[in-house]
């Protein structure tokens, strides 16, 4: 959206439709391009925990179930790189590299506002080491490693294990290619790298830029070799993450950063304790709470099971600080309130319940609409019109408007469509 | 993502449609393994079908073992429309269950062919008769509203009278099977088809009070009993 | 009636590479051609571009196609198109089966090429044994009755209906009560914007009253409810005369009620009283004393009653804050288990409360507080120790409990209630507004606790759902539902009604006798009715028992 105009029930909205370089009437959707593309960027929809191509759907339910090129990484958009791979294999012929954005001016006659939220970013909060302490992540990044279409289908791993997996795949693939470089000596001077570097220390060898190439080739393979080795056995002893602390109003209900409290997070860190149980039976979570906020539908219901069923433990107090061992497992330092005794638990990972917040650029939004926004950066409503915004004919949805679970986002959604009508009918 | 070539899908709108009569019946065309996918518990998209699949699939994997085929052919595994790589390991698991126990009639199952699919006939025709639909049909309502008189029930109870319906079930229909093309005495009767004598008479007067069966003569001192003309 | 002869086109697709690549078209197009009843077969590169549907359409005119398999990918993302393109060339839409051979074969078989083809050849082998028996089905539709009817006149009630008549729909309100208004009449003040509830809700029951789209109906009680979706035939009594009326979608703001804590706490009405009676008191701005404790969770979150009421914290918060506002040297202590101020400004208020001097003790479920005379003792749970109130007046907090109606309502709409008696959502996440049955949709503390901002939030919400149907005008549903294949052998038991999800089915009196009758319009096509019928009466169009079984036996038969 660039640019609104006009009033209730008569807005012009300037709206810009970035290309996305392929042709959404010819895609099917077939995936050859993203398999083909030679670019790997992080993946933004499983937190970066994941790999997708520079051509990619956002996620695989994704609609339109149309492909875009990421322009920033493809390589035929970054200068002096032929690729066009994409457009060779795509037999429906739908990659257009020239499209280009287009601009659309459309007349309605009322706007909701549903753009949603962001998460708090944990790293503010240094105590708890977000961002330092690897194996401490943040609950959506937790969600995705929980699920079965997740970068680890669904078996829970400690982000280090995660990366020591990455370092041994690099690191073979590095050493795949330093043995070959090897090879190419071996094959020149008909000989084995080990004897040459025997001969070579013994100085029988001396001359030759080569020869002290070949030396230094051969001592950073045995180097390489040996650190693989290790990283190999470690890696060997990796389990699955079975002790979990759920850390909980991370960035809420804090009056350093927002005072609010964050409504939703109690229920997803209890689901994603169960989830974790029900995966791997070993689970053993616990919850660190101020008030477990248990306030919808056969949520108290759901936390009880938790508990009775599932053996989740709801530990009432805030936790303090997290440091790690030499092991990289989170410590959690905290004041089990209820007995008034402070302890340490060490887990596996530690998953903060972290706050949602007003989206970025939502004072942009606010400022092109006309909107006044509260002081929590939020749409800015009256608790009696909860829908209507400052200015008529503007509705919102969603947390936009504050923190809110599903099903209170999908039906202030129809809410917000039956306060549009009456806008368009011109009752609002 | 990829799996076994194992599997043929048939598609249905939901696991409630899975009528007892078309399993039993796809393992008497020769299926070897029969695998129902359907929602989460809780999660079905239509409200409370896969609750009744499961009432029914349990029912007739305890007819069909009953009958003497392994009940591992016959499953019911749940997952959500977005964990493709749940799909993939209950097709890959069931395929690798299904190869241990080899094909249908095979040393797995109790009884082996062609007496197999005999007893199969028998239990589907079992299982399109009123008694089992009718009591495996009001299941979630007597489990969860009660019978008409108020009288609730727990599922364990259920299951215990649905176990002994199907016991019941198979043997009247074994009896009406092997009355098919003779007549026969209770005693005959009871050594052929393996019921204790005591049990066969009893379910002889039973099929004989509904008019299923008749007395045909009495052959020293023992009733012959035969199909009844017009039940 | 004389069967048509077969003539079953097969059109096989390559999508590109993407089944070309891994299997042999033109060697299924071959197969396919030798199997029963199939006239007609063709490969193409994409079926479902421009080029492959119009030969599709050519088949059906040139070769006189009467039924057409596609083997390509999905129905969920091409069944629609290709339904479509049979229909534009004359052809029964219903007549089209589509076998997947490129998500279920070619993309998760890509290295085992033999294997792959054998399934492919089954897959389509199945697809056309059951083409064969395939329907013609038409779309059903059927018209909506552009009125709606809302039950309940609190806050919920009154603005779901005003709702929809600004937009124009005509709405029938009905409130038991000899006034409208429901609960927010008896209430105080409302947080967090400390308005007067009285005023709140005599300007939104002023704003039904006058309008001229709502005819309302106070002391009215529902008697008989017939119909379904755009027909609901609804008998009701008001002050003494009975009417009957035609809706087309009902929307349940039957609200809530109140549990009175007999035999808790010294629950007496006067000195121990529910925070629903302070409401009252502050009503009057008369307040006894300057020692208050509040319980928390009183007949909630406990064995009996699990759940939890959502409102009452922000309740009792809000009436702490009045009682420190009117009386600054009060004590107030709220004894809680966990503080339910959830969002931005439940939240806020809490914090309100503590800045004024509220206290808050959280107690042990285990060791609950004991109400003495003129004292509270309570076992302070994270100070871990005995503490002795003194108290002048002890307020409970006792949760919403489901409403006396509500069974009653339910029974007579076919919805379906949950453990709590409350109404039940079709979805909990994504149909959070509508009942299972169609055209009955639902708000406010109907659905479970809810304060005024969410009550007014969800009934908005129910009006906009409900606004669907009414200008539409009508409805129109895929035929894959459930149908007689045999009515004859009905016998009207009633087993199918039971089981019926979407109360889609009745039981009705004809000349045959009694025979249950499908509610087309209702009907979702699970086939749990078709799963269960003893007599074999009923059957799912398109999913017939014939037609599953020569998909299993055309499979077996290779």
């Amino acid at each position: 959206m660039e640019k609104v105009t006009g009033s209730n029930g008569d807005f012009a909205v300037t709206v810009r439709k970035k290309a996305r370089y392929v042709d959404e009437d010819l895609c099917t959707g077939c995936g050859a391009c993203a398999e083909k593309c030679p670019t790997t960027v992080p993946d933004e929809f499983n937190m970066g925990l994941g790999k997708r191509k520079a051509i990619y759907k956002y996620y695989t339910q994704g609609i339109p179930s149309t492909f875009c090129i990421d322009a920033v990484h493809c390589r035929t958009f970054q200068k002096g790189k032929k690729c066009g791979v994409c457009e060779k294999i795509c037999q429906a012929k739908a990659i257009d590299y020239k499209q280009e954005d287009k601009i659309l001016e459309l007349k309605v006659g009322a706007i909701v506002l549903a753009v949603g939220y962001d998460l708090f970013d944990a790293a503010k909060l240094p105590e708890y080491g977000y961002g330092r302490i690897t194996n401490v992540i943040n609950a959506l990044e937790f969600e995705r490693l929980l699920s079965a279409s997740g970068p680890t289908e669904g078996h829970v791993e400690r982000l280090s294990d995660l990366r020591d997996h990455e370092l041994i795949h690099s690191g073979e693939k590095k050493l795949k290619k330093a043995t070959k470089t090897l090879g190419k000596y071996e094959k020149k001077h008909k000989k084995s790298s080990a004897d040459f570097y025997k001969e070579f220390t013994a100085g029988n060898i001396s001359d030759g830029d080569e020869f002290a190439k070949w030396a230094k080739q051969y001592e950073s393979v045995q180097e390489a070799t040996k650190k693989l080795e290790a990283l190999k056995a470690k890696a060997e002893k990796f389990d699955v993450a079975t002790r979990l602390a759920f850390i909980q109003c991370v960035g809420s209900r804090d009056f350093r950063f927002n005072k609010y409290c964050s409504s939703y997070c109690c229920m997803h860190s209890i689901k994603e304790a169960m989830i974790a149980k029900d995966h791997e039976a070993r689970t053993d979570a616990y919850i660190f709470n101020m008030d477990l906020r248990t306030v919808g539908k056969g949520f108290e219901e759901y936390k009880v099971r938790g508990a009775e069923k599932t053996g989740l433990n709801y530990v009432r107090g805030r936790v303090a600080e997290i440091t790690q061992d030499e092991n990289e497992n989170p410590i959690i330092w905290y004041e089990e309130t209820t007995s008034q005794t402070p302890k340490s638990l060490t887990v596996d990972l530690a998953i903060l319940a972290v706050a949602c917040e007003a989206p970025k650029g939502i004072e942009k939004i606010a400022e092109m609409v006309g909107v006044e926004l509260d002081h929590n950066r939020f749409f800015k409503t009256d608790p009696l019109n909860p829908l209507d915004t400052t200015v008529p004919g503007i509705f919102v949805c969603g947390c936009a408007q504050g923190p809110m679970d599903i099903p209170e986002s999908v039906a202030q959604a129809s809410s917000a469509a039956s306060r549009a009508a009456e806008a368009v009918a011109g009752k609002a | 993502m990829q799996y076994t070539t194992d599997i043929r899908v048939i598609r249905l709108m939901c696991t409630g449609r899975m009528d007892p009569v078309i399993m039993a019946d796809a393992f008497i065309h020769g299926l070897d393994g029969l695998l129902v996918l359907g929602c989460l518990f809780g999660e079905c998209h239509y409200v409370s079908g896969n609750f009744n699949a499961r009432h029914k699939i349990n029912m007739t994997g305890e007819m069909l073992a009953y009958a003497g085929m392994n009940p591992g052919r016959l499953s019911f595994r749940n997952l959500s429309s977005a964990e493709s790589e749940l799909f993939v390991k209950h097709v890959t698991d069931f395929s690798t269950e299904i190869r241990e126990l080899g094909p249908l009639g095979g040393e797995a199952d109790k009884v082996p062919l062609p007496k197999l699919k005999e007893n199969l006939e028998i239990a589907k025709t079992a299982l399109a008769g009123p008694k089992l639909r009718w009591v495996v049909g009001k299941k979630p309502v007597f489990v969860d509203t009660g019978n008409k008189y108020h009288e609730v029930f727990t599922e364990h109870e259920i299951n215990r009278t649905l176990s002994g319906i199907v016991i019941d079930e198979m043997a009247t229909h074994s009896i009406l099977a092997a009355l098919q093309n003779k007549s026969a005495s209770v005693k005959q009767l009871a050594k052929e088809l393996e019921i204790p004598p005591p049990e066969t008479l009893k379910y002889i007067l039973g099929l004989k009070r509904r008019g299923f069966v008749e007395m045909e003569s009495v052959k020293d001192h023992t009733p012959l009993y035969k199909l009844g003309a017009s039940p | 009636m004389e069967k048509e002869e077969l003539r079953i086109g097969v059109f096989v697709c390559k999508c590109g590479s993407n089944i070309a690549g891994y299997l042999d078209v033109e060697a299924l197009d071959e197969y396919a051609s030798a199997l029963p009843n199939v006239v007609f077969t063709q490969w193409n590169l994409y079926t479902c571009s421009d080029v492959g549907l119009d030969e599709i359409k050519k088949g059906i005119k040139e070769q006189n196609l009467n039924r057409v398999v596609v083997a390509s990918c999905s129905p969920r993302t091409h069944e629609p198109l290709f339904r479509s393109i049979c229909a534009e060339a004359e052809l029964n839409p219903y007549l089209f089966e589509m076998v997947n051979i490129r998500d279920q074969c070619s993309w998760v078989h890509m290295n085992e090429r033999e294997p792959a083809m054998a399934k492919a050849r089954d897959l389509i082998r199945m697809g056309v044994a059951k083409a064969a028996l395939l329907e013609p089905q038409e779309i059903i539709t059927s018209e909506v009755e552009v009125r709606a009817l809302v039950i309940g006149g609190g806050i919920a009630g009154l603005t779901a209906a005003t709702s929809l008549a600004n937009r124009g729909f005509p709405v029938i309100l009905l409130e038991k009560e000899k006034e409208l208004g429901g609960m927010l009449r008896s209430l105080n003040r409302l947080a967090p914007m400390d308005v007067d509830a009285s005023e709140v809700i005599s300007k939104k029951i002023k704003e039904a009253e006058d309008h001229p789209n709502i005819d309302v109906y106070t002391g009215a009680a529902i008697d008989k409810v017939e119909g379904f979706i755009g027909k609901f035939d609804v008998t009701f009594s008001a002050n003494g005369t009975t009417k009957d009326v035609r809706l087309g979608v009902v929307i349940i703001a039957t609200g809530a009620g109140n549990l009175v804590p007999e035999g808790m706490y010294q629950y007496d009405g006067q000195k121990v009283i529910t925070q629903w009676e302070l409401e009252e008191k502050l009503k009057i701005g008369k307040i006894d004393g300057n020692n208050v404790v509040m319980i928390q969770c009183v007949g909630a979150r406990s064995a009996e009653r699990q759940y939890c009421s959502r409102i009452c914290c922000a309740v009792a918060i809000k009436n702490a804050i009045l009682i420190k506002q009117m009386n600054p040297a009060a004590k107030v202590y709220i004894l809680y288990r966990d503080i339910m101020a959830y969002g931005v400004e439940n939240e806020e208020e809490l914090r309100k409360a503590k800045q004024l001097g509220v206290r808050f003790v959280k107690y042990d479920p285990e060791r609950p507080p004991v109400v003495e005379e003129d004292k509270v003792t309570v076992f302070h749970h994270l100070m871990g120790k005995e503490l002795e109130l003194p108290q002048d007046m002890v307020v409970l907090s006792t949760p919403l409990i489901a409403s006396e109606d509500a069974v009653k309502i339910a029974n007579l709409f076919r919805v379906t209630l949950d453990e709590n008696k409350f109404f039940l959502e079709a979805h909990v996440k994504l149909r959070p507004l509508d009942c299972a049955t169609d055209g009955i949709f639902l708000c406010g503390s109907a659905h479970y606790p809810k304060d005024v901002r969410e009550s007014i939030l969800q009934a908005l919400g129910a009006a906009s759902r409900a606004s669907i149907p009414l200008a539409q005008g009508e409805i129109k549903i895929e035929p894959i539902i459930s149908t007689f294949v045999d009515r004859d052998a009905c016998r009207g038991c009633g087993l199918c009604v039971a089981l019926c999800p979407y109360g889609a089915l009745e039981i009705e009196e004809t000349d045959e006798g009694r025979k249950a009758n499908i509610i087309t319009v209702a009907c979702k096509g699970c086939g749990v009715c078709a799963a269960t019928c003893f007599r074999h009466a009923l059957g799912i169009n398109s999913f017939t028992d014939e037609q599953i079984q020569a998909q299993i036996h055309g499979f077996l038969a290779a």
